[in-house]
C-alpha cells in the first residue's frame, strides 16, 4: 500500500490527538478489573509451571511427559510473553505491587532484564523500523529491508533465521551487546561488562532447567532434562513466530533515518502504526502471544496493560479507516507467509528500486551515536 | 511457617529452582500472607468503637519482629487494584501475639476511609517493620504527662499500656482532647484503667461539648505540676504546635513527640524549577512536593506513606536547594538522597529521576 501521501501535516497531528484520546480513556480507567486479570494470569502461569514440572518427574510415562512438556511450555510462554515482556514495559507499575514492577522484575529467559529494557523498550520502541537505528530490524544478522545493504552471507539467511528461531532466547540475550558497533563507537570494555551480566543470568537459567530440576528427579534425570529442553525450544519457536509477524510481514513499512529526523508525536504514531502488523485469532491465542497479536496497539501504547489492546483495537481501526490508513492485520498463516516471503526475497540483492521517494545513502555508526 | 520448612524454602537451592522469580511468588498461590521475609498479616477482628473509627486486630506472619510501645507501622492494602500504604501507630502492648491499630476516618484519606468503612476479618495487609523513636525507656525516672488529641491517642495509649503491663505506672496524668465523647476511641478502656490504677489520672476534654481548647490557662489548671513531668505528645499538627510551645515553656524535662497525623505544616508548594535528569524533563517546582511535581510531569517514582516516614520515595538529588515541609527549613543538597514526599523545591533542583 505504501506510505500515505494524502495526509497533510495538520491531518497527521489530528490523527495523533485522536490516538492520544484513546490512550487517555483507558489509562484513566485502570483499576480492579485489570488487577484481577493480571493476577489470574500470574496464577495460571505458576500453577501450570508447578504441574508441568511435577508431571515431568513421572516422565517415564509418555502421557505424563507429553502433558508435562505442554504445561511447562504454556508456563514459559505466558511468563515471557504475557507477563515478563509486558511487566518490563511498565504496564502494571500503576498497581504499586513490587512483585510485578518494571524496575525489579526479571523474566525466565537468558536475557538480563535491564539489557532488555534498553534494547527493546528504548531502542526498538522509539526507533521502530528505522533501518540502522532499530536493531530489531533483522537483529544484526538478517536482511529485512531493501534499505539494508546486501551481503553474500544473506544468501544463507533462511537457514540463519531457522537457527535464530531455535535458539531465540540466546539471540535475545546477546542482542544488547551490539557486536556490530564494537571497535567503532562501543568499546570492548563496555561489552565485556554486559557479557558478564549475560553470563550471570544465563548461568542461573541453565543451572535451573538443565541441571537442578533433572537432578532433583533422580532416576528421571533424562526425561526431565529432555522435557525442559523441549519446553524452552517450544517457547523459542513460538516467540520467534509471533515477534517476526509483528514487524516483518509483507506490508509493513521500513524507514530511513532522514525521513524521521524531526518527527512529531503524530508522525511517530503513524510510523508505529505502519511499521507494525497484527494477527487475528481467539482470546486464548491473543493471551498466548502476550497480546503482541495486537502489535499495532502495543506499539502505540507500550505501557498500557495488554488485555486492554483487545478493547481499543476496534477504535484504532475505525480511526485508520477515516484517515485512509492501512491497518495491517490477518491470520497467522497469511502474516507468517509474508514474513517467509520477505526473508527469502531479501536474501537476494535488490531487484527493484526502493519504494521511498528519494534514495538516501544509508548512514552507519555516526547517526546511531547521535540518536542514542 | 514451620521453622524447618522456612529454612528449606529459604535455602539457595530452592532459590535457584524458582529463579528468577522468588519463593514468595509461589507461596502466594497458597496464601497471600505467606512470605519468607516480608511482614504481612490478616485482620482477625474489626471492632468499630465509634462511628468514624475502626480498631483492627491483625495476626502477623512470623516475619513480624515485634514493636516497642509507641512505634508505628506502614500498612498497605490493595484498593481498586493499587497498593496504598499509610502509617498507623501500633496501640497494642508489645508482648501480644497480635497487633492492634486504630484508624480514624480522615477527610479525603482513601486508606483510612476504606478501612473504617470496609475492613473485615480476613483482609490481607502488607506491613513494614515497626518504626519510630516514640517509645519509653525501660524505667521512667520522672512523673509523666501523656498529652494527645484525636487519633493521636493511639501511640500514647501504647505507651500507657506498656507501663501498666510492666508495673511501672507510678504518677501519670493522661489528658486527651476529642470533639465529643462519641468520637473518642478507647474512652471506656481509659475510664476503667483510671479506676483500677491509683497512679493514673485521666482528664478528657470534649471541645465540641463546651470543653476548653488547649491553652496556657487550661493546661496549668489540669496539670499544675507540669514542670516536674516528662511529656509524651501526639495529635494533629496544629494541636502539636500549641502543645509543644506550652510544654517547653513550662518544663525543662524531655518532651517526646510523635508527629504523623498530619506531617506537613502548610499546603505544600515550592519555588524555582525542577529538572528530572534521567527522563530529561523540566517542570515548575511550584505545584507541591517534589513527589507531586514528578507525578505531575508524568513520572512514576516509588512512593509509600507520602508523609516522610517510610522512605520509599527516597531519590538522589544531584544539586539544588530544598525545603523540608515538616520544619520549613531550607537547605542546599548535592548528590544526596532525600525523601521526595516531604521536600519541595526552594530554588532550582536537579533530581536523578
Amino acid at each position: 500500500m505504501g506510505k500515505p501521501t494524502h495526509l497533510s501535516k495538520e491531518d497527521i497531528e489530528a490523527f495523533g490527538r485522536e490516538i492520544d484520546a484513546v490512550r487517555d480513556e483507558v489509562m484513566n480507567d485502570l483499576g480492579e478489573r485489570d488487577a484481577r486479570y493480571i493476577r489470574s494470569i500470574l496464577k495460571t502461569q505458576r500453577y501450570s509451571e508447578v504441574a508441568g514440572r511435577a508431571l515431568l518427574m513421572a516422565g517415564f510415562l509418555p502421557p505424563a511427559w507429553l502433558s508435562g512438556v505442554g504445561l511447562l511450555s504454556l508456563s514459559k510462554i505466558l511468563e515471557n510473553m504475557e507477563i515478563g515482556h509486558n511487566v518490563m514495559h511498565g504496564q502494571w507499575d500503576w498497581m504499586n505491587d513490587p512483585s510485578i514492577d518494571s524496575a525489579t522484575y526479571d523474566w525466565d529467559n537468558t536475557c538480563p532484564a535491564h539489557q532488555w529494557k534498553h534494547s527493546h523498550n528504548y531502542m526498538h520502541h522509539t526507533f521502530t523500523n528505522i533501518v540502522d537505528l532499530d536493531r530489531d530490524v533483522g537483529y544484526g544478522i538478517l536482511r529485512m529491508s531493501e534499505d539494508q545493504a546486501w551481503r553474500p552471507q544473506h544468501l544463507a539467511q533462511p537457514l540463519t533465521a531457522a537457527t535464530l528461531a531455535t535458539f531465540f532466547q540466546w539471540g535475545v540475550a546477546l542482542h544488547d551487546l551490539e557486536v556490530e558497533r564494537l571497535g567503532k563507537d562501543k568499546t570492548f570494555k563496555e561489552a565485556a561488562v554486559q557479557a558478564r551480566e549475560i553470563w550471570a543470568k544465563a548461568r542461573k537459567q541453565v543451572l535451573k532447567d538443565y541441571l537442578l530440576f533433572p537432578a532433583l528427579a533422580g532416576p528421571m534425570f533424562a526425561p526431565v532434562l529432555a522435557g525442559n529442553i523441549t519446553a524452552n525450544l517450544n517457547r523459542n519457536l513460538w516467540s520467534f513466530l509471533i515477534i517476526f509477524c509483528g514487524h516483518f510481514t509483507d506490508e509493513v513499512e521500513m524507514y530511513d533515518v532522514e525521513e524521521t529526523r524531526e518527527e512529531t508525536r503524530g508522525q511517530w504514531y503513524l510510523r508505529q502504526l505502519l511499521g507494525s502488523s497484527n494477527l487475528t485469532g481467539s482470546v486464548p491465542f491473543h493471551i498466548l502471544t502476550g497480546h503482541l497479536s495486537y502489535q499495532i496497539e502495543h506499539h502505540l501504547f507500550p505501557d498500557m496493560p495488554s488485555h486492554r489492546y483487545r478493547e481499543v483495537a476496534p477504535k484504532i481501526q475505525e480511526i485508520c479507516e477515516r484517515y485512509g490508513l492501512n491497518y495491517n492485520t490477518g491470520p497467522l498463516t497469511k502474516q507468517f507467509g509474508g514474513v517467509v516471503k520477505r526473508i527469502l526475497r531479501m536474501s537476494l540483492p535488490n531487484r527493484r528500486k526502493r519504494n521511498t521517494l528519494e534514495a538516501t545513502p544509508s548512514t552507519d555508526a555516526p547517526v546511531y551515536a547521535e540518536a542514542a | 511457617m514451620n521453622p524447618v520448612v522456612k529454612k528449606v524454602l529459604g535455602s539457595s537451592v530452592v532459590g535457584a529452582l524458582t529463579s528468577p522469580l522468588s519463593v514468595d511468588d509461589y507461596l502466594a498461590l497458597i496464601d497471600g500472607r505467606l512470605s519468607l521475609s516480608e511482614p504481612r498479616g490478616r485482620v482477625t477482628q474489626a471492632i468499630r468503637q465509634t462511628p468514624d473509627s475502626v480498631t483492627l486486630v491483625i495476626a502477623p506472619n512470623d516475619n513480624w519482629q515485634g514493636h516497642r510501645p509507641g512505634q508505628h507501622v506502614l500498612l498497605g492494602v490493595d484498593l481498586d487494584g493499587v497498593r496504598h500504604s499509610r502509617c498507623f501507630s501500633v496501640a497494642s502492648a508489645p508482648d501480644q501475639a497480635t497487633l492492634e491499630i486504630t484508624v480514624k476516618r480522615n477527610g479525603e484519606g482513601r486508606v483510612s476511609n476504606y478501612l473504617v468503612d470496609q475492613a473485615a476479618r480476613g483482609q490481607l495487609v502488607y506491613l513494614s517493620p515497626a518504626e519510630g523513636e516514640f517509645y519509653p525507656e525501660a524505667r521512667t525516672a520522672h512523673p509523666a504527662l501523656l498529652l494527645s488529641a484525636g487519633s493521636g491517642i493511639t501511640p500514647v495509649m501504647s505507651v500507657l499500656r506498656y507501663w501498666i503491663t510492666n508495673r511501672q505506672l507510678r504518677d501519670v496524668v493522661f489528658i486527651h482532647y476529642a470533639r465529643t465523647r462519641a468520637d473518642m476511641i478507647y474512652a471506656d478502656e481509659l475510664e476503667a484503667l483510671a479506676q483500677r490504677h491509683d497512679g493514673l489520672r485521666v482528664e478528657t476534654v470534649f471541645t465540641a461539648d463546651g470543653g476548653d481548647r488547649i491553652s496556657e490557662a487550661s493546661l496549668t489548671r489540669l496539670v499544675p505540676d507540669l514542670a516536674t513531668r516528662e511529656t509524651w505528645l501526639c495529635g494533629p499538627a496544629g494541636f502539636m504546635d500549641v502543645a509543644d510551645a506550652l510544654v517547653t515553656a513550662a518544663s525543662d524535662l524531655p518532651l517526646h513527640r510523635e508527629q504523623f497525623a498530619a506531617t506537613r505544616r502548610e499546603a505544600a508548594h515550592g519555588e524555582g524549577s525542577v529538572r528530572f535528569l534521567k527522563s530529561d524533563i523540566a517542570a515548575s517546582g511550584e505545584s507541591g512536593s517534589l513527589l507531586e511535581v514528578a507525578e505531575g510531569a508524568g513520572l512514576k517514582p516509588n512512593y509509600g506513606c507520602r508523609m516522610g516516614i517510610c522512605h520509599a520515595c527516597k531519590c538522589r538529588v544531584a544539586e539544588g536547594s530544598v525545603r523540608d515541609l515538616r520544619t520549613n527549613r531550607v537547605r542546599d543538597v548535592r548528590d544526596s538522597d532525600i525523601q521526595l514526599c516531604i521536600h519541595a523545591a526552594a530554588g532550582d533542583v536537579a533530581v536523578e529521576l
